[in-house]
């Protein structure tokens, strides 16, 4: 077999090979595309089963739904982005293509990450003159969670299933995580909206305003957490910073809007309008 | 007699009593000012404030944190406030009685034209379309003991009827003081 084929015939014999082997190839691939596809079938079946079994859990308890966005995310299916894809009409029966999720749990769980989101948004659009812009995870969820963003309870789809029909306004406040905040934060992400995740100290911020915050900006945030306010002499007495570079740290944050200015004081203190929000409204 | 009166939070936020320098920070700072002075107008059923006066209340002096808004500040909060939205300011929800004295505003926690459809929809709740009442009876009388309107400056239940009237939707007549109103 291995030795070359002399004269004309050889042609004809490679040839021959040649489309043997492909058919060959074309034949392991679809044994194997037939039996991942299996696989896959089950998966999803059996995840089906499982989404459908807990469904009511997975909305009702963050700590379910957070495990369960987990567990998905290290298989590889996210449950944001399979739910994205949303029919042109929302009315599309179960079963007839489209999301995955959609099928499984209704139309649900993307509406309810979309549902958070836009109340995100909308909390961070109304608070922006008073915080710059950026506003704590949890103050947010707690806001959120009120369900004082928008009206009262939202609708639910109509495309639901009746048996997951749980309506967003009977939510509680303890209902919703800091992880589901997060996620639909992040759900934002291919609008291009700007809305971005920050770490300052031990507390997560949500920014609504496509802005970095540089080092010293961040570490006099972090100060103001664990102070409540902060002086030109106390950074430059804690941080050893000169007095110049504090006065500018602080001129960019006031300018950001991210401090509000009391004169009233001996000295200039600046405080963080965050715990403006605490139990406000 | 009455319940205290409730500050928000922004109330013990001590930069609150600072006029902040950043523009927009500003803004969020006047909203809240004026939110909270309408509220507290509403709860002592006060219809104007002497501004010389309220900067000694707990209305501008927080006492606990030591801090307050001057006069200076608290006319500034004020004259915003009369301004509406389109020139920059918060809506009209006040109105200088003495522009050039700048020293008692009326607060509009309900503006008058507010007040007018109030009354027409206490009218017509009443059954009273037709009738003649005097504008004593409107403001002290036991029928609307619990309207919101009860017990409501004169000055300002005679610009709310004026609205109605010019809507055509009332009549006023009698001597000054004595005034008497009916509803069509």
């Amino acid at each position: 077999m291995s030795r070359r084929g002399v004269g004309l015939g050889a042609f004809s014999n490679r040839n021959q090979t040649t489309q043997s082997w492909a058919t060959h190839g074309a034949n392991l691939r679809s044994t194997h595309t037939a039996s991942l596809q299996t696989q896959l079938s089950v998966f999803q079946s059996l995840l089906h089963t499982f989404a459908l079994e807990h469904s009511s859990e997975i909305k009702s308890n963050p700590t379910f739904r957070a495990e369960f966005a987990r567990m998905c995310n290290t298989i590889g299916v996210d449950p944001l982005a399979a739910s994205n894809v949303k029919g042109k009409n929302g009315r599309r029966g179960l079963g007839e293509g489209g999301s995955f999720w959609t099928q499984i749990l209704g139309g649900d769980m993307n509406d309810f990450y979309f549902e958070v989101a836009v109340r995100v948004v909308e909390l961070c659009r109304e608070t922006r003159s008073e915080n710059g812009g950026l506003i704590g995870v949890g103050e947010c969820r707690k806001r959120v969670g009120k369900g004082k963003a928008i009206g009262s309870g939202l609708e639910v789809s109509e495309y639901g299933c009746s048996c997951v029909r749980s309506s967003w306004g009977k939510r509680e406040a303890n209902l919703l995580d800091s992880d589901d905040i997060l996620r639909a934060v992040r759900s934002l992400e291919p609008l291009g909206s700007g809305f971005s995740i920050v770490t300052v100290g031990s507390k997560q911020y949500i920014r609504s305003v496509p802005k970095e915050l540089n080092t010293d900006q961040a570490t006099v945030l972090e100060a103001i957490q664990v102070l409540g306010y902060v002086s030109v002499s106390m950074l430059r007495l804690n941080l050893k910073w000169e007095k110049a570079r504090a006065q500018t740290v602080i001129d960019d944050l006031l300018a950001d809007g991210l401090v509000w200015l009391d004169a009233q004081g001996p000295e200039k203190e600046y405080w963080s309008p965050q715990n403006l929000l605490e139990d406000s409204g | 007699m009455t319940a205290p009166f409730q500050f928000p939070p922004t109330y013990n936020f001590p930069p609150f009593f600072t006029p902040q320098p950043n523009t927009n920070t500003r803004h969020s700072q006047l909203q809240k000012w004026s939110s909270l002075i309408q509220s507290w107008c509403r709860h002592h059923r006060q219809y104007r404030i002497s501004l010389i006066e309220a900067v000694e209340t707990p209305l501008f002096h927080n006492a606990a944190l030591r801090k307050r808004l001057d006069l200076r500040e608290a006319r500034a909060v004020v004259d915003w406030m009369s301004k509406s939205e389109e020139e920059g300011g918060g809506g009209r929800r006040a109105e200088w009685i003495n522009e050039s004295g700048k020293a008692m505003a009326w607060i509009w926690w309900k503006r008058p034209e507010e007040w007018a459809d109030i009354l027409v929809d206490w009218v017509e709740g009443t059954g009273q379309r037709g009738s003649v009442l005097t504008v004593y009876e409107l403001i002290q009388g036991d029928m609307t003991m619990s309207q919101e309107f009860h017990g409501m400056d004169t000055d300002v239940m005679l610009r709310s009827l004026n609205i109605l009237v010019k809507r055509g939707k009332a009549q006023i007549f009698g001597a000054e003081g004595q005034e008497g109103v009916k509803f069509f």
